[in-house]
Formats: structure tokens, C-alpha cells, sequence
């Protein structure tokens, strides 16, 4: 392999060339330098073509994703490729992962390490959402990105936990490490990262595709709310010494999932994942029901596997779900008592929270003070999930009285306790009551 | 959906001896501490993922023969290369560090394997005689859920790295059958490290169990390059799940995983040993 010093000049394809700066880090595929390119720093990733089975077929498909574009900016994507050198080595230039991004193994750790630079000692610091809202916004972004991938017909092969940077504090997401992404059905040498790849995988007897992407989503998702391997429970841990054979075993011949209601063979460990047993009791049925569908019919039959479109649907769902209670209690409305259909209790101070339902769903969505709903919510055909189009407010001129704020771009109706239907004109809003209704157009909502 | 159907402490209680595929089980788990998880059920308070573990074993020759220059470029090396281990370590394992040295008598550095973020490198001294067999025997009784391999979750095999520059001195034929009835060591990843002329390589040879993880370094310069090629491989391959043997055409079974970290490691050991300059093959005109 042909390592690149520091100093070094590196020709670009369309000339100029970078200057590397210094080592960010290295992987299975090579080492990503920073470096210096049109007065602008970047990130280098030099491949280690040795390692490579078809190199020239692999910088032939950068190439042409570098054409195409990301499908979104969720995507750290190549930018440029460097000129070959003689004996074919290559590499190619990306934007550098912006600051205020904590990777998705720091998350899952709960801390980063960062190394003082006089002592060498590593000091730990925490990572952790700075809100419930953050982090299933988080997870709505990693869903949503892989649904813009799919949609334009290609897969990313190796989705594992090194694979994002999500902003703990808005639940921004970065995908990174896109230079594997290949349209579906190729692959170019790939296999992925075992308990984040699908047993077909595993086994060998399947190459990553589109279908496999959607069993590391599952995966990715669950380790993100649950805090464990959804495989990893007491079959697996009874192995005490994770070999070769035992990883193939339970992460491909024989993987069970840890709640599968047909088979407590492998259910998790008290002292060793008790976050996945916590999380198991706080999330409601419908995202449990998910995971299961993916990790029991889903590991055998790929096609049963949940479509990105359908875990969208159930985040956004699960979003408005949260309710912030004045105690400082923050959770699910499944978490929350239920006194009657519409109305929510806190377990803990007693609060009682008012619902809205929608004509187009059957789930309430609880009302508290900052709770908001989004586009998506009020219109059939958008799916912009980050627009908010209206929030619950405290009317600044007559305090305590609670209202909700059109913080759309259209007129709103919103029926009046003298029965009569108003115009809601953007920016303004209305007070809620106990008969209210909202008409936002196909939409309907009522108290 | 039920909320009862939860495990309750059972990490060793019901093992069948036969489902320790040869591990023996640890000692029994704090139940008391196990069975205190109170609900708290705050969504976003959440302890870190259950890590698994990788203890790198260091066995490191510190007779009278590595007095001096030897000992002193070794020690240097060594505490050059914890930070770089330690970033090995950061992804999701949790790497810790035992240092067993053998001259006439047989030492651990610290009494039990150090996380890589807290360990520091205590500098050794050499003296005595090569009491190879004794150190393979203590390395075997160590090796073990009762000793110090002991992380209540999964562990990965653990990389064992052997670096001498003598013939043993006991009878390091007697220790190793020891050690190699050890199911830790079976499937664990080895590597050695001959230093200077009188190392034997196929010594070395029998402890890995194959020719490609054994490397010599016969200068300073090479002891260094050599320390840390191993060091840093071993440890990136240890610590990682096994990768995906591509295109065999067929279902992978369990003679394809056989032992492929080992494989694996040799392949890149010998890669890596052979892009390095040898000191003899630079050109006057550069290195400057």
C-alpha cells in the first residue's frame, strides 16, 4: 500500500492538486488524510488497492456517483478523484464532517474519548440527545436518507455503525462513507460489518442489496433506541468467547431475535443488556411489533423486511407522541396513563394533557406547552417532516391562556366556542377549548 | 405485548458444561446487583451499549540477554504504542492490556488486565534466564473466566503477542501443551516477535501455530517497526467482528471461518513486513 506523507502533493483528476495536512483516520479500505485543495480543506480517503479486488471497476463506479450527485445533503459524498498514480492507487476528496456532529459509536458508547494532547491521557465525555424530540428526529433523518438512496436506485452496502454523525443536539444526520454505495444488484467487494449485515449475508449466500440495506437499517434503528444488539441475548452470550464460527452462528445460521415471541431461546441478560430490557417496557407496541416483524419473518424471507417509507410513517408517529410534562418527565404517551380515550395522565404529578386527533389517523397526538406538529402531519401529499406547521403556545399578551400557532403558509379554519369556523391566517393563532376543531384543508383535527 | 417476559439473571447459572464449547464458566455473577435494575424510565437515559472485551496479552523476554539497548528501544516502543492501540480501541470494544514477562522468574506487570485508556507502561528490566515454559504455563492458568479473562459479557479471543531474542532455557515444550489445551489460546490470535540472531523462528513458529505471524527484527529500528506492525494489526483484527469471506460462490461454513482472524492476521503481518525498507536497501541520497 502506498501511504501518502505528510506535505505530500496529490494530483487531482481535472488538475490542481491536494496537499496532505495530516493523518483523520484509517479503516478497512485505506486512510483519510486532511488536506488542503484550492485554498480549502477537505478529506482525502487513499485507498489501499491491495485490498481491493476490482479497483479499476471501483473508481469507475465513484466516478459515477460523483456524476450523479447525493440524493441528498444527508450524504458526506465524493467530491472529486484524485489522478491514478502509476500502479493504479487512487482516492478521492470530500467535504470534511462538519463540527457539532458526534459519530454514532460515541452515541452508542455514551462517551467520546478525547486525548489531551500534553498528557496523551484519554478523558471521557459524554454523548447524549439533548432531547427525546432530537432523538427520534435523528432517527426519522437516518430513515428518511436511506429512503432517498433507495429511491434513486442504488444500495449502501455496508451500513454499520461508523456510518453516521448525528447532531445530538437537533437530531441532524450525516451519512458518511458513501464510496461503497453501488446501484442495486452490483457490489464491488464488500461484504459489511457482521451483526449490522443480514444473514444472508453472513451465510454467503446473498451479496449486499437493497433488501440487505433495509435488515442493517433495522438494525442500526434498534441499536439506536434500544441501546443493544437486537441477536446478542442469552444464546449468544453463553458463548463467552465470541469466535468465528460463533459469530456465523448466531449472526447468520442460526440469529434469533432477543424478543421473539416464538422463541425465548436468546432473550437479554440482566447485567449485560439491561437497556435493551428498560427500553423494551418504555416503547410502544407498534415500534416493538416493527422490530420484531424485521428480525423474525424479516431474517428469512428479505422481501417482508420494512420499507424505509413504512419506519417513517411510525417515527413520525412515534414523534408526536412524546409529551414534556411540567414535572420535567418526558416519554411516550404510551408511558402516560390514560383516564379516558382523549386525555393523558403523568404516572408521576398528575397532570392531565388534552389530545388532538386527526381525521386521517387513528393515534392522538398529546398537547403541551411547545408541542408541535409538522407539514407532513397536515397535508397528505408532503413529506416534509422538519417543517413545523403549527406548535402549542402561551399567548404573550394574556397569560396563561394556551393556543396553537399557525406556523404554516396557509389559511387554517379553527372552529370558536360560538360554533362558528374562522380564518387562521399564517404567523396567527387560536385558543384551544375543549369543542375545538381545526380544518387545515384535506385534513381535519378535533379536540 | 407482555413486559414480563424478561430473562432474569441467568448469565451462568443453567450452562451446560457442552455450551461452553471449552470455556469455562466465570465465577457467579452479584445476583443482588443484577436483580436491583430499578425502573427508571426515562427514555433518553440510557448506560453504553455492552461492549465486548479484548485483552492483548504481551509476553515479553526480559532476560539478562535483552540487557541494555534491547530492553531500553523495547521499552520506548511500548509506551509509544499504547496511544496507538487505545485508538483501536475507541470503536466498540473495550481493549485492556496484561504484560507477562519471563526471565528466570515469570511476571505480570500489573496484577490484572488494565483498560488501554488508563494503562501506562511501566519500564521493564532485564536479568535471568529465558523460562519460557514457566511464563506459557502462567499464561494458561491466567487465561481464564475465573482469572483474568472475566468480562461478564461477550469477549473476543484474545491476541497473544510473544517477543523473545533467546532459545528457552526450561522446557518451553512441556508449557505449551499446556497452554495449547487452552481454548483461549485455540482461538485466540498469535503473533511473535524473534529479536536478533539467536531467536529461534521456529520456536516461535510452534507457540503461533504457522510461519506467517512470526516476524524478526534484527536492528533497533526494525525491533520498533516490527513492535508495532504486530501490535496494532493483532489489535485491529482482534477487535473486530470476522469479515465477510466474499464471493465463495457457496454457503460459508464453519471450516471457511475456521480460525480466519489467525489466517488473516499472517496475511497482513507478512504484507506489512515486507513493505518496509530494510536499512541496507535505502540509497545514499535519501532519508534525509
Amino acid at each position: 500500500m502506498v501511504e501518502l506523507e505528510i506535505g505530500q502533493e496529490v494530483e487531482m483528476e481535472y488538475g490542481g492538486s491536494a496537499k496532505v495536512l495530516s493523518v483523520i483516520g484509517s479503516g478497512g479500505q485505506g486512510t483519510v488524510y486532511l488536506v488542503r485543495f484550492n485554498g480549502m480543506k477537505w478529506a482525502l480517503k487513499w485507498y489501499d488497492i491491495d485490498k481491493m479486488k476490482k479497483p479499476k471497476v471501483f473508481r469507475k463506479n465513484l466516478q459515477t456517483n460523483i456524476n450523479d450527485g447525493p440524493p441528498s445533503n444527508k450524504f458526506l459524498w465524493p467530491k472529486y478523484l484524485t489522478k491514478e498514480t502509476a500502479d493504479g492507487t487512487f482516492g478521492y476528496i470530500m467535504d470534511l464532517k462538519p463540527d457539532g456532529f458526534d459519530s454514532f459509536v460515541d452515541i452508542l458508547n455514551t462517551y467520546k474519548l478525547e486525548i489531551d494532547p500534553l498528557t496523551g491521557h484519554a478523558v471521557k465525555r459524554p454523548v447524549k440527545f439533548a432531547s427525546l424530540n432530537a432523538m427520534v428526529t435523528a432517527v426519522i433523518n437516518i430513515v428518511n436518507a436511506f429512503r432517498q438512496l433507495h429511491r434513486s436506485g442504488k444500495s449502501y452496502q455496508d451500513l454499520n455503525d461508523g456510518g453516521f454523525f448525528i447532531n445530538v443536539n437537533t437530531g441532524a444526520v450525516l451519512v458518511c462513507d458513501c464510496d461503497n454505495i453501488a446501484p442495486d444488484g452490483s457490489n464491488f467487494g464488500i461484504g459489511g460489518k457482521p451483526g449490522y449485515m443480514a444473514p444472508e449475508v453472513v451465510r454467503g449466500v446473498a451479496q449486499p442489496n437493497v433488501q440487505t440495506d433495509k435488515y442493517s437499517l433495522a438494525v442500526v434503528l434498534f441499536k439506536l433506541l434500544f441501546r443493544g444488539d437486537p441477536m446478542e441475548g442469552e444464546k449468544v452470550v453463553r458463548d463467552v468467547c465470541l469466535t468465528e464460527s460463533s459469530e456465523l452462528k448466531h449472526y447468520g445460521q442460526n440469529a434469533v431475535f432477543v424478543y421473539d415471541p416464538n422463541d425465548a431461546s436468546n432473550r437479554p441478560v440482566r447485567g449485560i443488556h439491561d437497556n435493551v430490557i428498560k427500553f423494551w417496557r418504555i416503547y410502544p407496541d407498534y415500534i416493538k411489533e416493527a422490530f420484531i416483524r424485521s428480525f423474525t419473518t424479516g431474517i428469512s424471507e428479505p422481501t417482508k423486511r420494512i420499507i424505509e417509507n413504512e419506519w417513517q410513517k411510525l417515527f413520525i408517529r412515534l414523534r408526536s407522541e412524546i409529551i414534556m410534562c411540567g414535572c420535567g418527565r418526558t416519554n411516550f404517551s404510551s408511558m402516560f396513563v390514560q383516564p379516558n380515550e382523549k386525555t393523558f395522565k403523568c404516572p408521576k404529578c398528575g397532570m392531565e394533557f388534552a389530545s388532538l386527533g386527526f381525521s386521517d389517523r387513528k393515534y392522538r397526538m398529546p398537547l403541551y406547552l411547545g408541542c408541535r406538529f409538522y407539514e407532513c402531519e397536515i397535508s397528505p401529499d408532503s413529506d416534509d417532516f422538519t417543517k413545523i406547521a403549527g406548535e402549542l403556545v402561551e399567548n404573550k399578551l394574556k397569560p396563561g391562556m394556551l393556543g396553537i400557532k399557525n406556523c404554516s403558509e396557509r389559511n387554517w379554519k379553527a372552529k370558536m366556542p360560538d360554533g362558528a369556523f374562522y380564518d387562521i391566517a399564517p404567523g396567527k393563532g387560536f385558543p384551544i377549548w375543549q369543542g375545538l376543531e381545526i380544518d387545515f384543508g384535506e385534513i381535519k383535527a378535533q379536540i | 405485548m407482555s413486559n414480563e417476559n424478561i430473562t432474569e439473571p441467568v448469565v451462568n447459572d443453567n450452562l451446560s458444561a457442552d455450551a461452553l464449547d471449552g470455556f469455562e464458566p466465570a465465577a457467579t455473577p452479584d445476583t443482588a446487583a443484577a436483580s436491583a435494575l430499578d425502573f427508571d424510565d426515562d427514555p433518553l437515559s440510557a448506560t453504553g451499549v455492552s461492549r465486548k472485551s479484548l485483552v492483548i496479552f504481551f509476553l515479553i523476554d526480559t532476560s539478562g540477554s535483552m540487557k541494555g539497548k534491547k530492553m531500553g528501544e523495547l521499552n520506548t516502543v511500548m509506551e509509544e504504542l499504547i496511544p496507538e492501540i487505545r485508538r483501536v480501541g475507541e470503536a466498540d470494544t473495550e481493549v485492556k492490556v496484561a504484560v507477562l514477562t519471563f526471565s528466570t522468574e515469570v511476571r505480570w506487570m500489573y496484577s490484572t488486565p488494565i483498560a488501554i485508556e488508563d494503562f501506562e507502561w511501566a519500564r521493564l528490566r532485564a536479568s535471568g534466564v529465558t523460562s519460557m515454559g514457566a511464563a506459557f504455563k502462567e499464561l494458561s492458568a491466567r487465561m481464564s473466566r475465573n482469572s483474568y479473562l472475566n468480562s461478564p459479557s461477550l469477549s473476543f479471543a484474545p491476541v497473544i503477542f510473544l517477543m523473545t531474542d533467546g532459545y528457552p532455557s526450561d522446557d518451553y515444550r512441556e508449557g505449551l501443551k499446556e497452554l495449547q489445551s487452552n481454548s483461549w489460546y485455540k482461538f485466540g490470535l498469535k503473533a511473535a516477535l524473534g529479536i536478533g540472531e539467536e531467536a529461534n523462528d521456529d520456536v516461535l513458529a510452534e507457540f503461533t501455530g504457522s510461519k506467517d505471524t512470526v516476524v524478526h527484527a534484527y536492528s533497533g529500528s526494525q525491533l520498533a517497526q516490527m513492535i508495532k506492525i504486530i501490535a496494532v494489526t493483532s489489535a485491529q483484527i482482534g477487535s473486530k467482528s470476522m469479515t465477510l469471506s466474499d464471493d465463495t460462490g457457496h454457503e460459508i461454513g464453519e471450516e471457511d471461518v475456521f480460525s480466519a482472524k489467525q489466517k488473516l492476521l499472517g496475511q497482513q503481518i507478512q504484507e506489512l513486513v515486507s513493505n518496509q525498507v530494510e536499512d541496507t536497501d535505502v540509497p545514499f541520497d535519501t532519508g534525509w
